[in-house]
């Protein structure tokens, strides 16, 4: 059985007392030890997906209508808030996009991560500020005994997502969910950032779901690849399969949006037009508006996933055909 | 050490505020050292020597009773930090824990923060009035009114600071580590908001010492034995023309700690709030 297991997930929110849906039943798993990526431009439903998971969409005008999230064998959803609480943080965590905002400015860094050791070992203080320090030399923060007394106002921004990761491994999670880790930082670092994830997968066996708008992130880190257009998963295939054979036209057209430096390209592709509007009603497939194999019945019959492969399917009329 | 340091990062460059703290350490020494260096009882009835003018032994005179007026306003100090202290405890422990709950509990906050509108809609020195006259005249009754009346600012302020701390990152991230919501709150939230509950303690203070002084002037504030500046005010106030030293001496000290307060605040509130900064702004 895999680590997380997402069914007919729906996410609508609440607009004047309407529910207007935003994810529209995404089904995922997510296997122990390997990594999935999530792709989809802003607003498809990406990060609302992952809050959800963590539980921090509570109090917000965000509501789950439909589905289950089954981590670990216990269904999330149907968890008391203090046993779901129990999981969050010691088997699952979460690393943000906004290093700069997600540690809390007024304690120095080194209270921040022995507070979400203590809140679930049994252990002394003493012996949490070792894990801490142990924790920072694991994410290659140099000299982590003197940093570990630093305001997050006094680390740069690659350094603080380094110590949100520090955070986010303090108690061993199996599933490590990180939304946009590194589109707040430089591309250099960016890479270092996603290079250190991989190894500290690699040292503790954790499940990671990377969200991200950056193909070139995925393709760098992620088994097992799903592309999200307007709140549904309209691609999902092994990394390399993905990215070898993409059989959905918007799968494509994101690829090709993308700068080469290899050879010599005049225009970037677009993809026309834009994508419908949340509460907007499109009859059909989502995407045929702006498809270009688009043909009637796909203003009509909105696909089902089609397997294009074993391990490979998309939602769409005519997987792998090239666009007109 | 490091409260020594920030205390002189606040003053350092701050004329006014300094001079203010100055002032208000006289104050708090006075307060406390009151019994050793009042030189008469400030009880004592001495009705050959009533209404004397100013001088030897009677620094500031005596009222109509003969008390001397010296030692009334050094015990008086005392009940000027004992309300002062009192209403900005009472305030903030109040109107901090309305407002802080309001904005992380919607629902609640809905509720309360429409009761704490209901009080904002008299003004402060009605309220009180009103209030006082339902209670007995007492120092605690008086700690408690006056807390209230600025509790409800209080309570505004916190409420819209944790509003928006509530939507920090940060916070996500402590509920992602499994944090429980009292833990978020003072934990996580709290920290954050010791800094303008520190400038609004001040400015309570300056004020809580305005209207306390104005309840006992209208014989609505402390029993009217307890010597304080309000009450001294109260009492001689019949005797304005012919020994106007009984208002001059109280109504002096009243001026200049409220002034002292609100110039401590200013200074507190500059040097916490970058948007404030002198050298910036110029001034």
């Amino acid at each position: 059985m895999a680590l997380l297991e997402v069914k007919d997930l729906a996410i609508a929110v609440a607009i004047n007392g309407r529910l207007v849906p935003v994810v529209r039943g995404i089904s995922f798993e997510v296997e122990a030890g390997t990594t999935l990526g999530i792709v989809g431009e802003s607003g498809c439903g990406k990060s609302l997906t992952s809050l959800a998971i963590m539980g921090l969409l509570e109090g917000s005008q965000v509501r789950i209508t439909s589905g289950s999230i089954v981590f670990d064998g216990q269904d999330l959803l149907a968890l008391p808030p203090e046993r779901r609480r129990a999981v969050m943080g010691a088997d699952m965590a979460m690393i943000f996009q906004e290093p700069m905002t997600s540690l809390n400015p007024v304690y120095r860094v080194g209270d921040q991560i022995t507070e979400s050791i203590l809140q679930h070992r049994r252990i002394s203080r003493a012996q949490a500020r070792e894990r801490a320090i142990e924790l920072l030399r694991l994410v290659r923060i140099p000299d982590p005994e003197g940093r570990i007394d630093s305001f997050p106002h006094q680390l740069s921004g690659g350094m603080r997502q380094r110590v949100m990761i520090a955070m986010a491994l303090a108690c061993d999670p199996k599933l490590l969910i990180a939304d946009e880790p590194t589109t707040a930082l430089d591309v250099t670092v960016q890479a270092r950032i996603l290079d250190l994830m991989k190894e500290l997968q690699a040292e503790t066996g954790m499940a990671i779901m990377l969200i991200s708008h950056d193909l070139g992130v995925i393709a760098e880190t992620c088994d097992t690849v799903a592309v999200m257009y307007w709140g549904k998963i309209i691609e999902t295939a092994p990394a390399a399969e993905l990215f070898a054979d993409m059989a959905h036209p918007y799968t494509r057209g994101l690829l090709a949006s993308i700068p080469v430096t290899d050879r010599e390209v005049d225009r970037l592709e677009a993809i026309p037009s834009r994508v419908p509007l949340i509460g907007e009603t499109v009859t059909g497939c989502a995407f045929h508006p702006r498809c270009g194999r688009a043909r009637p019945v796909c203003a009509d019959i909105d696909p089902a996933a089609i397997a294009v492969s074993p391990s490979h399917s998309a939602r769409c009329h005519f997987p792998g055909e090239d666009s007109a | 050490m490091s409260f020594l340091h920030s205390v002189r990062d606040i003053f350092r460059g701050r004329a006014m505020g300094t001079a203010g703290l100055i002032w208000l350490c006289v104050i708090l020494f006075a307060a406390l050292a009151a019994p050793w260096i009042a030189p008469f009882d400030p009880l004592d009835i001495d009705p050959v020597n009533r209404l004397t003018e100013p001088g030897w032994p009677h620094l500031f005179g005596t009222d109509h009773y003969g008390r001397d007026t010296f030692s009334r306003c050094i015990y008086g100090a005392r009940m000027t930090m004992l309300i002062g202290l009192g209403s900005v405890a009472f305030a903030l422990v109040t109107g901090g824990a309305v407002g802080m709950l309001s904005a992380y509990f919607t629902r609640l906050g809905n509720f309360l923060m429409r009761g704490i509108d209901v009080l904002m809609a008299f003004p402060a020195l009605l309220l009180a009035l009103v209030l006082m006259t339902l209670l007995e005249r007492s120092v605690v009754n008086t700690i408690i009114v006056i807390g209230i009346v600025y509790a409800t600012t209080t309570a505004r302020i916190l409420f819209g600071m944790t509003l928006k701390l509530k939507r920090e990152v940060f916070i996500d991230a402590a509920v992602c580590s499994g944090a429980g919501h009292g833990s978020i709150l003072f934990r996580h939230i709290l920290p954050n908001l010791i800094s303008p509950l520190l400038v609004q303690a001040s400015f309570i203070f300056a004020f809580a010492q305005l209207q306390a002084a104005a309840l006992d002037f209208l014989g609505l504030g402390l029993p009217p034995e307890v010597p304080s500046w309000g009450n001294m005010l109260s009492e001689s106030r019949i005797y304005v023309t012919r020994a106007p030293w009984l208002l001059l001496y109280p109504g002096l000290l009243i001026i200049l700690s409220v002034f002292s307060m609100n110039m401590v605040g200013d200074a507190m509130r500059d040097s916490m709030d970058p948007r404030f900064k002198d050298d910036i702004a110029g001034v």
